[in-house]
């Protein structure tokens, strides 16, 4: 197929990256493919996450099936999950935990014989691989917040105690949430303002003092020195159209002009700790990859239209 | 207790193809395709990507209803393509479009993490 193409060569500038967040811009694409890749980070990127739970003893004050799903929504780390294998399309086992190519074991053991209460954290959890472990909040910058703890699963009284076994499998975000990587994905389109200059020197101090509060977000500022009416921060626009409205109150229209650039977008990436941000958004362009490359027309498809298409030509007197 | 297997959203169940051909029988050129198991994800960008096409006289998608889960893309052409065509190299283009943007992050990524 000789055909032209009609191929984009989007443009990326990353902002920001720390391990659990992303900030960057995208350009020269449009909204489908940024909001393609923002539904596959939230639905559609696999990670691993405690899927069957098998409870020897619990005396807990929360039942079986409470302790099951809190369990199940404690992330863990899942550099390995894009490797994995899903359990049902697994041939090595049944998805039962025997095998390592579907699934991680945990278990977990606590008994409280103190009058203290005692805390059943996701640091309690003990894996069959090291590699997919429950995510370590701890702030490695600065050691004095005592709580190295991780997450709070139950906390128990003196007697009272939990045994079990759990079972980790990959999963997507479209099946559970428990299995979504990402906390808040979000884009928007990068406002362009323009300010009209002349207009703007026809108001008093107070009027533009006024004008510049009207913005329920710090948009606008007033330059001490110039007294004049600045950009202080476009992307903090919300596109709420309130200073449009109060330039009209005011009796000038055309006072601002903003508009949304309808192929640059900014991205705001967070992630709960089973990736990295920053490789959440390159499994999300495989993962996108691999769904565009499944819906590609399979050959008995194409060889039945063939004869079709031939017939059809027959038959137009061809 | 009746809830449909939450697995069904995404398993093409066996027997039945990802992607099915249906030519119209009263417009030439014109054809939908009946992808199961997509959504608006993938339905959106084939769409947007297909628009970029000045051989596509029409393309659109729909997803009938959201407990069925497929959707349909329908796409007109002038004589000088054709449905098939076109959908292929919409997938082409869009292929070659995530290599790119992959690339580029890849990039971006290595020298943010110099600077640092």
């Amino acid at each position: 197929m000789e055909g032209v193409s009609y191929q984009r060569f989007p443009k990326i500038k990353i902002r920001e990256v720390k391990d659990d967040y992303a900030k960057f811009e995208l350009r020269e694409t449009d909204a489908s493919m940024a909001n393609a890749l923002r539904r596959v980070m939230i639905a559609e990127v696999p990670t691993v996450a405690i899927d069957l739970v098998e409870i020897e003893v619990n005396s807990s004050v929360l039942n079986d099936e409470f302790i099951a799903h809190r369990l199940g929504l404690i992330p863990l780390t899942s550099e390995r999950a894009m490797a994995m294998r899903f359990s049902r399309d697994c041939d090595a086992c049944d998805g039962d935990g025997q095998c390592e190519f579907c699934s991680v074991e945990f278990h977990l053991r606590a008994k409280c014989m103190t009058d203290e209460t005692l805390d059943v954290t996701s640091k309690d959890l003990i894996s069959s691989d090291h590699t997919v472990v429950p995510v370590d909040f701890s702030d490695s910058s600065g050691y004095d917040s005592a709580d190295k703890k991780g997450i709070i699963i139950v906390k128990l009284r003196r007697g009272q105690e939990l045994r079990l076994r759990a079972i980790a499998r990959k999963g997507i975000g479209k099946d559970h949430a428990k299995w979504s990587p990402a906390a808040t994905v979000t884009f928007m389109y990068e406002p362009e303002i323009h300010i009209n200059e002349d207009l703007m020197e026809s108001l008093t101090l107070e009027e533009k003092t006024s004008w510049v509060e009207s913005s329920p977000t710090k948009v606008f500022d007033i330059d001490a020195s110039s007294q004049q009416v600045v950009v202080a921060d476009a992307e903090a626009y919300t596109y709420d159209d309130e200073v449009l409205k109060k330039a009209e109150a005011m009796g000038k229209p055309g006072l601002v002009e903003i508009y949304a650039k309808e192929d640059s977008f900014i991205f705001t990436v967070e992630s709960t700790g089973a990736i990295k941000a920053s490789q959440l958004v390159l499994n999300a362009i495989d993962v996108l990859k691999q769904k565009l490359d499944a819906v590609r027309l399979s050959e008995d498809t194409v060889e039945a239209d063939d004869q079709f298409g031939e017939l059809g030509a027959h038959m137009r007197g061809g | 207790m009746n809830a449909p297997d939450r697995y069904e959203r995404f398993v093409v169940p066996e027997g039945t193809k990802k992607v099915s051909y249906e030519r119209d029988t009263k417009i030439i050129n014109a054809a939908s395709f009946t992808v199961e198991r997509e959504d608006h994800t993938i339905g959106n960008i084939l769409r947007m990507q297909l628009h970029r096409d000045e051989n596509v006289l029409f393309a659109g998608y729909k997803l009938p209803h959201p407990l069925q889960y497929k959707i349909i893309i329908r796409i007109h052409t002038t004589s000088q393509s054709s449905p098939m065509q076109a959908y292929n190299q919409a997938i082409n283009d869009l292929d070659k479009e995530l290599d790119y943007l992959k690339n580029a992050f890849e990039v971006e990524l290595a020298k943010h993490s110099r600077e640092y």
